[in-house]
């Protein structure tokens, strides 16, 4: 016992001693407690979304046309959320269509981030004129408003989930472009630079190996608050007919279907748009934690 | 401090604005009731989906044009108040020759147009001369109507002193006096037509109840009461001002806000909650439609007839018009409605059946390809919902094995499309104009039409001759045989989904009083009065 004991300790000490800025982050980050609030609200919905076909086995499409035992019925213990105009059960659709959001936000982001990391890079890195002609496009793309380039990039692609993912990444680029540009500018600078560069380390590698790497805490920050307003987006493309395809349980797509039962049947309404606030929510609340937690701005 | 104070003061003159903005408003209608003895104002504002195209009644095809022209033109003959039976209008009375090819009619004397000019055979003359002239894409119903292949229906206009007009034809036509009380025959002031030529449409004079104030595009068209009317005592309105109101659920907002008087294009689901409102009546437009599928026949898999029989069997359509239309539509079977004259009943309906769909579709060996299934944007009078129509249809097909993409367009493009026959499956509807079996079953399925209303590009030479021979045929009961032979055929043939013939409905305040709406989708506002 007591050796165990003495053993906890020693581990303890050489953990103090090391303290690595990711462990100094992971504590101030379980310190705040709505951050740790919004991690659980987007942990379960992942676990939503990948349990789907365990917690609503029926389906998202399950119609029963013109029964009336399950017209618009209202929220009861066989309809958790009540059912829709076709008979399906609402509470099937807004599980299975956590899988479809995530999917969205995710994607959209990584997809932006990856594109945006590596133009922010080589502009960051080469400066001159590619630096111009980089910065320039993304000044470009971020003087629309962002979910009106979303909407001219969807109707010229098409409207589909697909697209609509396509059109909020590319939105979304000139954001982690400009983050990660502004953040090689001044790691560029730094004597470990210098010295690769120095010792004859090919571009390449100092980029990958070196820059990247302490360039991307910016980007994780970025990234959370990103998948946040991407759901939203997505939403909204769905919500205006152009994202979701029915029968997909998008949530803004059953916002929108459900706007003319808005008087007689609310609850159509009431949980999609539940689960939009709670996700983009969780995703907020996570998303500034982590900003505490990884800028080294806000510690004192 | 100093900044609380400013906000405070903002916020005040900002209350006294609005204050005074809203009594103006309220002093309104107080300073006309001085003049006149009723106490209400004698305004109807009438909320409707869109604007119309053109206050030309001769080159518009849609409804929206329709509502507002049929107060300001009249046609030589009217149809009843909410039927399409055949009654006096401009022409007081009119015989017809024994072998059914000379019409001459008594106009009504003493009528005057908006601008003063009188009304007599000549302005009749001119206005047939003025569209028979004209090109057939200009003059759209005039060519559809009294022209076929290319030769003149009515050969000739003839004014015959100053208050009879002869009308010639070249061959007999069952549905001649139906056609001319169409709302596109108005009689137009050709003084007016002389002096705007191709702006008519913007300042349109004729002889109807209203006459013309004030157009504003996408906002509301405003009339007001022609005082010089013929008839007697009416119009009862003084104004009628009709807004665009695009949204269904906006437009009723509006009108349990008192912005309106009368809405058109209620939601089915909204008819409880309307019903429920003391302040409101909900009215029913007597039914004269058809929504369907069309199968595009020059298509695969469309072009076969087994697949499209499969589709018949394939959808649940008493199941669409319970969840969709809420009991205010009727199942359909033939492609026109039970109401028109020539309607076949003996025709049994493709029961629903997914079983016997595969089983056809098997026999046609179809691969299982599929399909694009195109969902109107807007929601129309013959179908409230086009979009989640398509979304149960879509499952329907899945069921029996057709898997389908929805897709829509913007609804001027979509028509475009349906009318290049692009899509594979369509939701399309029609309402009919004047109520008689050729304006149903020549007009949306005969082979003359491919590229006009005939979306499904259905071309069946036996139907044709039935439909030609039809047109001329003068013996109702004959006529009607050879349209119930047709019915037939078309249903073999299955070139539609036919699903319901829908009520349209419309709410309006309870002090609006006669009111009947008029199966064709437009009436004549004069008898319509607000207590």
């Amino acid at each position: 016992m007591a050796e165990t004991a003495t053993k906890d300790m020693n581990v303890q000490v050489v953990e103090d001693k090391v303290t690595s800025p990711w462990k100094e982050a992971l504590r101030t980050f379980l310190r705040s407690k709505s951050a740790v609030a919004g991690t659980v609200i987007v942990l379960f919905f992942i676990l939503v979304a990948l349990f789907a076909p365990i917690i609503a086995p029926e389906g998202i499409n399950e119609q029963k046309l013109g029964d009336p035992s399950t017209h618009l019925v209202p929220p009861s213990s066989e309809f958790w959320f009540g059912t829709d105009e076709f008979g399906r059960d609402i509470f099937s659709r807004v599980v299975w269509g956590a899988q479809i959001s995530l999917t969205v936000g995710f994607g959209a982001v990584v997809l932006s981030a990856v594109l945006g990391s590596f133009l922010g890079i080589i502009a960051g890195y080469y400066g001159r004129w590619v630096d111009t002609i980089i910065s320039r496009f993304f000044d470009i793309l971020l003087a629309f408003p962002s979910i009106l380039l979303a909407i001219a990039i969807v109707s010229i692609l098409g409207s589909s989930l697909q697209n609509a993912l396509i059109a909020i990444a590319i939105v979304n680029v000139p954001n982690f472009g400009r983050l990660i540009r502004s953040k090689v500018l001044s790691v560029k600078e730094e004597e470990y630079i210098t010295a690769a560069k120095a010792i004859g380390m090919k571009d390449s590698r100092i980029l990958l190996r070196h820059i990247l790497p302490n360039s991307f805490a910016p980007v994780i920050v970025q990234g959370t608050l990103a998948i946040a307003t991407a759901i939203i987006e997505a939403a909204a493309l769905s919500f205006l007919g152009l994202g979701a395809e029915p029968p997909q349980p998008e949530w803004g797509k059953m916002l929108a279907d459900a706007r003319i039962y808005l008087m007689n049947a609310p609850w159509t309404m009431i949980f999609p748009g539940l689960a939009i606030m709670l996700t983009v929510l969780g995703f907020n609340l996570m998303g500034d934690g982590l900003r505490d937690a990884l800028d080294p701005k806000m510690k004192n | 401090m100093l900044k609380k104070l400013w906000s405070v003061g903002l916020l005040l003159l900002i209350f006294v604005l609005a204050a005074c903005s809203g009594n103006d408003k309220a002093n309104e209608p107080a300073e006309t009731d001085g003049d006149k003895k009723s106490n209400v104002p004698q305004v109807l504002v009438f909320g409707r989906g869109g604007d119309s195209v053109s206050l030309d009644p001769a080159i518009v095809t849609d409804g929206e044009s329709a509502k507002v022209t049929i107060n300001i033109y009249e046609t030589l003959v009217n149809f009843g108040e909410q039927d399409t039976t055949i009654h006096p209008g401009l022409a007081e009375s009119w015989e017809v020759s024994e072998d059914g090819l000379t019409y001459t009619f008594k106009l009504r004397e003493g009528v005057k147009f908006h601008d003063g000019t009188d009304f007599n055979a000549e302005a009749v003359v001119k206005n047939f001369e003025r569209w028979k002239a004209g090109a057939s894409e200009k003059f759209y119903y005039y060519h559809s109507m009294f022209k076929a292949d290319g030769e003149d229906i009515i050969s000739e206009v003839i004014a015959d002193g100053d208050y009879t007009v002869i009308f010639k034809l070249s061959r007999p036509q069952a549905p001649f006096l139906k056609n001319l009380a169409m709302f596109p025959f108005g009689i137009a002031s050709p003084t007016a037509l002389d002096q705007y030529g191709e702006s008519f449409g913007d300042n349109p004079v004729g002889t109807g109840p209203f006459k013309f104030v004030e157009w504003k595009r996408n906002d509301s068209i405003t009339l007001e009461k022609f005082e010089d009317y013929w008839q007697e005592g009416l119009p009862k309105l003084d104004k009628v001002i009709f807004r665009s109101i695009p949204d269904n659920s906006a437009r009723l907002n509006a009108l349990v806000a008192g912005e309106i008087d009368l809405a058109d294009g209620i939601n089915p689901s909204d008819a409880q909650s309307v019903e429920a409102n003391a302040n409101l009546q909900l009215i029913e437009r007597p039914s004269m439609n058809i929504g369907y599928l069309g199968l595009t026949n020059t298509r695969p898999p469309f072009d076969n007839k087994l697949v499209r029989q499969a589709v018949n069997h394939a959808i649940d359509k008493q199941a669409i018009v319970d969840a969709f239309y809420l009991g205010r539509a009727e199942v359909a079977v033939n492609p026109m409605p039970p109401s028109i004259s020539g309607y076949n009943d003996a025709i049994k309906d493709y029961e629903y059946d997914p079983e016997k769909a595969k089983a056809l579709l098997a026999e046609a060996g179809y691969d299982g390809t599929p399909i694009e299934l195109w969902a109107m944007p807007v929601p129309r009078p013959y179908m409230p919902d086009g979009r989640k129509i398509a979304e149960a249809i879509q499952k329907n097909l899945q069921d029996v094995g057709i898997p389908s993409e929805i897709k829509t367009a913007e609804w001027a493009t979509y028509l475009d499309m349906a009318k290049n026959g692009e899509f594979d499956a369509f939701l399309l509807g029609w309402t009919g104009d004047n109520g008689d079996a050729d304006n149903f079953i020549y007009t949306l399925l005969d082979k003359d039409t491919i590229g006009s209303n005939n979306y499904a590009y259905y071309a069946n030479e036996e139907v044709h001759n039935l439909l030609i021979q039809a047109q001329s045929e003068v013996d109702e009961e004959k006529r009607n045989e050879l349209y119930k032979k047709a019915q037939e055929i078309i249903k073999e043939d299955a070139p539609w989904v036919p699903l319901a013939h829908s009520i349209p409905l419309l709410a309006a305040k309870k002090g609006v009083t006669n009111y009947k709406p008029h199966p064709t989708g437009s009436e004549v506002l004069s008898n319509v009065e607000i207590q």
